[in-house]
C-alpha cells in the first residue's frame, strides 16, 4: 500500500509560510542585509529593553500605589542633572514601556489575566493597599467610595512587574544574540529564529511573581503559588497585545472611529507591531517614535553604516529603524509560533502534522493583513 | 545707467555663447548667475538713487535711432517700472540658480535666459512705444525656444501655441501704437501721456480695444488664456518661474502704462466693461483651477485669476487701486514664482504632479516637510491671508476698486475666496494624509523612499517666502517707490473717481484716503464743496 501525505483540509493563502515555519525557517526571508538589520536592531532593542525593564520593575516595587509618581522615571536617583536631562528629552522614553504595559493590561490573556480577576488576588491586593494607605485618609476615603480603584491600580502594577520581568529575559537574550552574531555563530535568519526560540523555550517555565515591601513587611501580589510562567502567561499575552492587537503602533488599518473602521471586537484589533506602518513614524509624540528614538542612540556601527548608505542616510533613521524593527519582530513571532507548536515541527504523525498546520493556519489568518507581504520584498 | 540693465545680460548672453572652447554647464550657470546678479545690484543701486517724490521718468537716456520712423532709444525709470525691474532681476537669479546643473546645451539655455532678462528689462525701461514693442517681441523667441527645447512631452505644441498667441498680441499692440501716433499726427513714438487727447473718443476706444486684447493675451485674460496652462505644464521649472513671475507682468504693465496712461478718456468709457471682464477672468481662472488635478496647471490657472485683479484695479483707477496694480504685479511675481518653484521641487522629487496620486508630502521623515511648509505659506499668501504680501495687494485692489465698481469688486473677492478653495484642495491632497507618490496597488509595495531635498533647493524658495512675509508685514518698503508715479497716473481720472463715487453714496475724504499713501500726498479726489 502506498504511503500518502495527509491531505490538508484546505490550502491556506499563506501556506508557504506555514511550510517555512514547519521546516525551521522564518516568516522573514533570509538575506545578508536582513540578518544585519535584525541582529543590529535587536542589539539596540536589547539595550533599550534593559532600561525599560529596570524602570518597570522599579515602578512596580518602589512606586507601589504612589498615586502621583513624579519621579517614577528616575529609578530612585533624583538629581538636578538627571532632571535637566529629563526635561531636555534626550533620554530613554519610558513612556513607551508604559504604553506596552497598558496594552497588556487592556487586552489581557493568559492565566495572569484570570488570576488578576480572582478573589485570591483581590484579597492580596487589598491587604497591600490597606498597608500602604494606612496613614492616608484621603486615599482611604476615595477607596471607600470607589472600592475598585486601588485593586485596579494594583493590577496595573502587576503588569508593570510582569512586563519588566519578561523584558529582562528578552534584553539579555537579544544582547546574547548580538554577541553570537559578532562571534560568527549566528549567520542566517533561520539561525536567528532558532536562537530566539531556544531562549524563549529555556525561560518558558520561569515563574512570574510579584511582591512588594511596605514598611518592612513583604506583601505577595502574584505569589509563586499562582503558577504564572514566563512563556504562556506573559510572553504569549505580550505578543498578542503588542505584536498583533496593539495600541502603540499606528497601523496599516485605520483608526477612524467615525467611519466605523475600528473593529467592534477587541480580539480583531490589528494595530500591533506586525501591522505597523513605518511611514507615519517621525511625528512628535507618536508612541513607536519614542521607541525608535530610544533605539537610535544604541545602534551598532555596522547598522549605522547600512542606514547611511541608503536613501536619506540618517535623516529618516527612525523610519528605517521601524522597518528593521518590524522585520525583527517577524523573527520573534516566528520563534514564538515555533515554540508554541502543539507538536514537534518534524513529527511523523499525520494527526499531529494536521494539528500543527491547523494551529499555524489560525495565526496566518491573522497575519493576512499584516506587513508580512512587504517584508518579503 | 539704465542701458546697463539691458546691456549687461545681453553681453552675458554673448559671452556664454562665444565662450572659447568647451564651456561646462556649471561655468555657464555661474557666468549667467553673476551677470543677472550684477543687474540686481544695479537695480538696487538705482533704487537708492531714485527720487521717490518725482512722478515722471528718471535717469532718462535718449539716443536718436531711426528718426524717420520716430524710433528713438529712449529709456526712463519710474515707480511703476522700478519694482518690476527688481522682480525681473530677482527671479532671473532664482531661475538660473534652480536650473538643472546637468542640462544639455547649457550655452544656448543660459544665453536665452539672459536674453529674456535683458529684453524684459528693456521693455520695462522703454519710454518709446516702438522701442517697447521691439523689446516685447525680443523676449518671445527665447521663451519659445526654452519651452520647445527643454520642455516636457508636448513641448512643441505648447511652444508653438505660445508663439502664435503672443505674436498676435504683438501685432495688435503694434497696430495700436502705429494708429495712435499716426492718427494723432505725431512723428515720434516717444511716450507722452497726452498723445491721444486730441483724438476723437471712437478712435481712442478702437485703439484701446486693440491694446487691451493685445495685452490681454499676454496677461492672460479669459478667453485669450489657453496658451498659458499648456506653456506652464510643458516648461521646465525655471522657465515657469520666469513666465509667471516676470513675463506675464509685461501684459499688466502694458495695460497700466499704455492703456491707462495713454487713453484716459477711452479708459473711462471702457472701465465698467473692463471691470466686468476682470470678474469673468478671475472667476473663470479660479473655477478652472479647482477642476485641475495637475499641480502646475492649478497654479497656472490661479495666475489667470490673480492677474484679473490687476485689470479690475486698473479699471477703477483710483489712487489706491493703481498702487494696488503694482503691488499685485509684484506680489503675484513673488508668490507664483515661489509656487512654481515648489511644484518643481515636488515634481523633481516624486516624478509626478498628479493630485490624484500625491499624498502626505508633509511627512516629517520621508516626505518634503520643508517644501510643504513653504507651500502652505505660499498658498496662504496667494489666498490673501494677512501677514503676507498677497493680503496687502488684494486689500489695496479691493479697497481701491470697491467704491467705483462695488459689484465687480465683490465678485472678484469671491475669486479670492475660491483661491483658498483650490489651494486648500492642493495642500490637503498632496501634503496631508499618509505619504504616497503612486496610486494604491493590490500588490505589496516598498515603503515610499523619496530622496531628500537639499538646502541648495530650499534657499531660493526660502528667500522668496521671506520677501513675501517682509512685504506683507512692512508694505511701505515697497509702496514708497510706487505711490508718486501711480498718483500721477491717476490724475487724469480724478473726475471719474469723483463722479462714480458720488453716484454711489455720500462720501467723505477719509474713505478714499488709504492706509499706505500719506494724506498729504493724496490730491483731494472729492471736491469738498459737493459733500453734504
Amino acid at each position: 500500500m502506498t504511503q500518502t501525505l495527509p491531505k490538508p483540509a484546505s490550502v491556506h493563502p499563506l501556506e508557504p509560510f506555514i511550510d517555512r515555519l514547519l521546516s525551521a525557517d522564518a516568516l522573514l526571508p533570509h538575506s545578508e542585509t536582513n540578518v544585519l538589520e535584525v541582529v543590529g536592531i535587536l542589539k539596540s532593542y536589547g539595550v533599550v529593553l534593559d532600561a525599560y525593564s529596570k524602570n518597570l520593575i522599579y515602578i512596580a516595587d518602589d512606586q507601589f500605589l504612589v498615586l502621583f509618581p513624579f519621579f517614577k522615571y528616575f529609578d530612585g536617583e533624583v538629581s538636578v542633572g538627571k532632571l535637566l536631562k529629563h526635561w531636555w528629552h534626550d533620554r530613554i522614553n519610558f513612556e513607551y514601556a508604559e504604553y506596552c504595559m497598558k496594552a497588556m493590561l487592556w487586552h489581557g490573556g493568559g492565566k495572569m489575566d484570570e488570576y488578576l480577576d480572582s478573589e485570591e488576588f483581590l484579597d492580596l491586593a487589598r491587604k497591600a493597599a490597606t498597608a500602604k494607605t494606612k496613614a492616608n485618609p484621603l486615599v482611604r476615603s476615595i477607596n471607600a467610595v470607589f472600592p475598585d480603584f486601588l485593586p485596579e491600580q494594583v493590577r496595573q502594577l502587576a503588569y508593570y512587574s510582569a512586563l519588566g520581568q519578561f523584558w529582562r529575559v528578552m534584553s539579555d537574550l537579544f544582547i546574547d544574540l548580538s554577541d553570537a552574531y559578532d562571534a560568527g555563530t549566528v549567520k542566517t535568519i533561520p539561525e536567528v529564529v532558532a536562537f530566539i526560540k531556544a531562549g524563549l523555550v529555556a525561560a518558558a517555565s520561569n515563574p512570574i511573581t510579584y511582591r512588594v515591601e511596605i514598611k518592612g513587611q513583604t506583601y505577595d501580589i502574584l505569589p509563586k503559588s499562582a503558577g504564572l510562567t514566563f512563556l504562556m502567561d506573559v510572553a504569549v499575552p505580550y505578543v498578542e497585545a503588542v505584536f498583533f492587537r496593539g495600541t502603540p503602533f499606528l497601523g496599516t488599518v485605520s483608526y477612524n472611529a467615525q467611519a466605523d473602521q475600528i473593529p467592534a471586537e477587541q480580539g480583531r484589533f490589528q494595530y500591533g507591531a506586525l501591522y505597523a506602518d513605518p511611514i507615519p513614524v517621525g511625528g512628535a509624540g507618536i508612541p513607536p517614535t519614542l521607541l525608535m528614538q530610544d533605539m537610535r542612540h544604541f545602534l551598532p556601527d555596522y547598522l549605522i553604516e547600512f542606514y547611511l548608505a541608503s536613501g536619506r542616510g540618517l535623516d529618516d533613521v527612525r523610519v528605517k529603524i521601524c522597518q528593521s524593527f518590524q522585520k525583527s519582530m517577524f523573527c520573534v513571532t516566528s520563534a514564538s509560533l515555533q515554540g508554541l507548536l502543539p507538536y514537534a515541527a518534524d513529527t511523523p504523525n499525520p494527526q499531529e502534522q494536521v494539528a500543527n498546520r491547523t494551529f499555524l493556519a489560525a495565526w496566518m489568518d491573522r497575519l493576512m493583513t499584516s506587513r508580512l507581504d512587504v517584508v518579503q520584498l | 545707467m539704465l542701458s546697463a540693465l539691458i546691456l549687461i545680460p545681453i553681453i552675458g548672453a554673448l559671452a556664454v555663447i562665444l565662450w572659447p572652447g568647451n564651456i561646462t554647464a556649471f561655468t555657464a550657470k555661474l557666468v549667467s548667475g553673476l551677470t543677472i546678479g550684477l543687474t540686481l545690484v544695479g537695480v538696487v543701486f538705482l533704487a537708492t538713487q531714485f527720487d521717490i517724490t518725482t512722478p515722471g521718468f528718471q535717469f532718462e537716456e535718449l539716443l536718436p535711432w531711426v528718426e524717420p520712423l520716430g524710433l528713438s532709444y529712449r529709456l526712463g525709470l519710474d515707480g511703476l517700472s522700478l519694482p518690476l525691474l527688481a522682480v525681473n532681476s530677482l527671479l532671473g537669479v532664482v531661475a538660473i540658480y534652480i536650473s538643472d546643473p546637468h542640462l544639455h546645451r547649457p550655452r544656448l539655455y543660459y544665453a536665452l535666459i539672459l536674453l529674456i532678462n535683458g529684453a524684459v528689462a528693456g521693455a520695462f525701461l522703454s519710454a518709446n512705444l516702438l522701442l517697447f514693442f521691439i523689446f516685447y517681441e525680443l523676449e518671445l523667441i527665447p521663451l519659445y525656444l526654452l519651452i520647445a527645447i527643454w520642455g516636457g512631452a508636448r513641448r512643441g505644441y505648447a511652444a508653438t501655441k505660445f508663439l502664435i498667441y503672443t505674436a498676435l498680441s504683438g501685432i495688435l499692440i503694434l497696430g495700436a501704437f502705429l494708429g495712435l501716433v499716426w492718427l494723432s499726427g505725431n512723428t515720434s513714438f516717444d511716450y507722452d501721456s497726452g498723445l491721444a487727447t486730441a483724438l476723437p473718443l471712437a478712435q481712442q476706444i478702437t485703439l484701446l480695444v486693440a491694446l487691451l486684447i493685445g495685452f490681454g493675451i499676454k496677461v492672460p485674460l479669459f478667453p485669450f488664456h489657453t496658451w498659458l496652462p499648456d506653456a506652464h505644464v510643458e516648461a521646465s521649472t525655471p522657465v515657469s518661474v520666469l513666465l509667471a513671475g516676470v513675463l506675464l507682468k509685461l501684459g499688466t504693465y502694458g495695460l497700466v502704462r499704455f492703456g491707462l496712461g495713454l487713453f484716459p478718456d477711452a479708459w473711462m468709457a471702457l472701465a465698467p466693461l473692463m471691470a466686468t471682464w476682470a470678474v469673468i477672468s478671475v472667476l473663470y481662472g479660479s473655477l478652472a483651477a479647482i477642476a485641475q488635478t495637475d499641480m502646475k496647471k492649478m497654479v497656472a490657472y490661479s495666475s489667470i485669476g490673480h492677474m484679473g485683479y490687476v485689470l479690475l484695479a486698473a479699471a477703477a483707477s483710483t489712487p489706491l487701486s493703481i498702487v494696488g496694480t503694482v503691488f499685485q504685479m509684484v506680489s503675484h511675481g513673488l508668490i507664483s514664482g515661489l509656487l512654481f518653484l515648489l511644484v518643481g521641487v515636488v515634481y523633481h522629487t516624486t516624478g509626478t504632479r498628479d493630485l490624484t496620486v500625491l499624498r502626505g508630502l508633509l511627512n516629517p521623515e520621508r516626505g518634503l516637510p520643508f517644501v510643504g511648509s513653504l507651500m502652505i505659506l505660499g498658498v496662504m499668501a496667494s489666498a490673501g491671508i494677512p501677514g503676507m504680501v498677497g493680503f496687502i495687494s488684494e486689500f489695496l485692489v479691493f479697497r481701491g476698486s470697491f467704491l467705483i465698481f462695488p459689484v465687480q469688486t465683490l465678485l472678484c473677492m469671491v475669486g479670492s475666496g475660491l483661491t483658498a478653495v483650490y489651494f486648500l484642495l492642493l495642500v490637503n491632497r498632496a501634503f496631508f494624509g499618509r505619504l504616497a507618490v503612486a496610486p494604491p496597488s493590490a500588490s505589496p509595495q516598498l515603503d515610499v523612499d523619496l530622496p531628500g531635498v537639499t538646502w541648495r533647493d530650499r534657499w531660493p524658495a526660502l528667500a522668496l517666502a521671506g520677501m513675501i512675509v517682509v512685504f506683507g508685514v512692512q508694505p511701505n518698503w515697497m509702496a514708497r517707490w510706487i505711490e508718486h508715479t501711480t498718483l500721477a497716473l491717476h490724475e487724469p481720472y480724478q473726475g471719474f473717481v469723483q463722479a462714480s463715487t458720488l453716484r454711489l453714496a455720500p462720501l467723505n475724504e477719509s474713505l478714499v484716503a488709504d492706509t499706505l499713501v500719506t494724506e498729504t500726498s493724496i490730491p483731494a479726489v472729492v471736491d469738498a464743496s459737493v459733500l453734504p
